[in-house]
């Protein structure tokens, strides 16, 4: 680096910590003795690891489940059949503009819940958190869907030709072709999804479901506003999140030379 | 290699790339097809390589039909072997990979099998100490010479070969061709487009001109470049050998 360009990074470096260092000084200064109190959330530690782990179980199987949904899209689109495309299409382009708060409160009380709730039951499931898992995969996996045709997309004809030209039939060619060549241009963008699929399911409160968000919520209400259940929830939030990232890096990395 | 061809007709849309386009050639070993960029080189190579199918005409190669099923034509690309002008092999895999895969899962060779084919492969061209590469850290020559490992690796009956050297400059250029040559020398059936009118006419023993989707000219390389009889091939000769 230049001399020059060294001293304007100290300079920006000193301006930003100044920054942060003013906002946190005014922020605590403005706190009074009992707005934090750790020893409640200390209390509350099972209740709130109880819906760390319902977060986990959420996030796995919505990452299993809109993976699916996400290839079925990307088939369907690609499906040689105008009504299977155009179908996937309108189904795509309807998830990806509305809220998800909105497909979550219809998606639950108005179709699935009167449809399925009593037969999870019997069969002993926790209707919400099933249920709560198939619209946040349907959600997800609209996303996933177009990321993937993106990759699939993207890939030149002349590898399709050169495939073709060594004798591959078309599953293989896809299967040992395309796919993992899209796979590795798509890999930043798969990740950030299934971060944000984490973070979205956050929004399963709404119907019920007692997951982490709803967890600190409740502790909230039940102390009567105690916002430290906050600060766990970001770093809970964190814990799951951040090494999906480190993954990401390290892989897009790994395959940086290859195409 | 026998090939005979009898009003061949191929439109892309409202494109017509190839015009009631004949040819019989009944005995070469080496057919060079040459001929101005988009005079339907390509798309002909194309259809004989089973990546294309006519929209009319008949194709006989070998004293065989093409085949127009799909079945046929993977089975008809199976037996053969393709080249294009650059971008043939598979970023994702090594040089060596870029051999097994196929010899694995198209040809049906168990994993050693293939593994020793495509080192075999690799080593005769002098690209066993680049096996393990990828194909970004090789040069655009060793890249095509790979292309050409590949293609030949499970024997094929006729190697069809599309402008090969046109993306590489003269020093890869030179590489490419000299191992053409040699696969030429051994008695490989080869059917190829090129630009480079010096080697057409030394190593092929049957050169067509294509201009305008149709064949202007065919005939052994002697009469087609000292003698042709097309007005239009001695205008492109005579612009090409200039320089």
């Amino acid at each position: 680096m230049l001399s020059r360009q060294r001293l304007l990074n100290l300079v920006a470096a000193l301006l930003i910590l100044g920054g942060f260092t003013w906002l946190c000084v005014s922020i605590f200064t403005n706190l009074k003795d009992g707005d934090w109190n750790w020893s409640r959330p200390w209390e509350y530690r099972e209740l709130l690891l109880r819906g760390w782990k319902t977060t986990i179980l959420l996030s796995l199987g919505a990452l299993v489940g809109s993976t699916l949904v996400g290839l079925l899209l990307l088939f369907g689109q690609r499906c040689g059949l105008p009504v299977v495309k155009w179908t996937c299409r309108l189904f795509l382009e309807f998830v990806r503009e509305t809220p998800l708060l909105v497909q979550l409160l219809v998606g639950y009380f108005v179709i699935f819940a009167p449809l399925l709730s009593r037969d999870f039951e019997r069969w002993g499931w926790n209707d919400k958190l099933v249920i709560g898992v198939i619209l946040l995969s349907l959600f997800e996996g609209a996303y996933l869907g177009e990321i993937l045709r993106g990759g699939v997309d993207s890939i030149p004809r002349a590898q399709w030709d050169s495939a073709r030209a060594v004798g591959f039939t078309p599953i293989q060619i896809q299967r040992y072709v395309i796919f993992p060549q899209a796979l590795r241009r798509v890999l930043p963008a798969l990740a950030g999804q299934f971060v944000s699929l984490i973070k979205d399911s956050s929004l399963l409160s709404v119907i019920g479901v007692q997951e982490f968000a709803y967890q600190a919520k409740a502790y909230t209400s039940q102390t009567y506003g105690g916002l430290e259940a906050y600060v766990p929830l970001a770093l809970g939030y964190l814990a799951l999140t951040a090494p999906i990232a480190f993954i990401s890096f390290r892989l897009e990395r790994r395959f940086r030379h290859e195409t | 290699m026998k090939l005979s061809v009898t009003s061949l007709t191929k439109h892309y849309g409202p494109h017509t790339a190839l015009q009631d386009l004949s040819i019989e050639v009944l005995a070469a070993r080496v057919l060079c097809l040459i001929g101005p960029s988009g005079g339907g080189k390509s798309t002909f190579l194309r259809i004989l390589g089973g990546l294309e199918t006519p929209s009319s005409g008949k194709v006989s190669l070998l004293g065989e039909d093409l085949p127009t099923s799909p079945n046929g034509l993977l089975a008809h690309r199976r037996r053969n072997g393709f080249l294009f002008q650059q971008f043939n092999l598979f970023p994702h895999l090594s040089a060596l990979k870029n051999l097994t895969l196929p010899l694995e899962k198209v040809h049906g060779q168990s994993p050693s099998e293939a593994l020793s084919n495509a080192r075999a492969a690799l080593d005769r061209f002098g690209l066993i100490d680049h096996a393990e590469k990828l194909p970004s850290e090789l040069s655009g020559g060793q890249q095509q010479r790979v292309g050409i490992a590949r293609a030949i690796a499970a024997g094929p009956r006729i190697l069809f070969l599309d402008e090969p050297t046109s993306a590489l400059d003269p020093e890869m250029t030179a590489e490419v061709l000299e191992l053409i040559q040699e696969l030429a020398a051994e008695g490989q059936n080869i059917i190829l487009s090129t630009h480079e009118m010096g080697f057409a006419r030394a190593v092929s023993d049957h050169v067509a001109f294509l201009a305008n989707g149709r064949i202007e000219e065919s005939g052994p390389p002697s009469q087609v470049f000292e003698n042709p009889g097309s007005s239009l091939c001695q205008r492109f000769l005579s612009r090409v050998m200039r320089y």
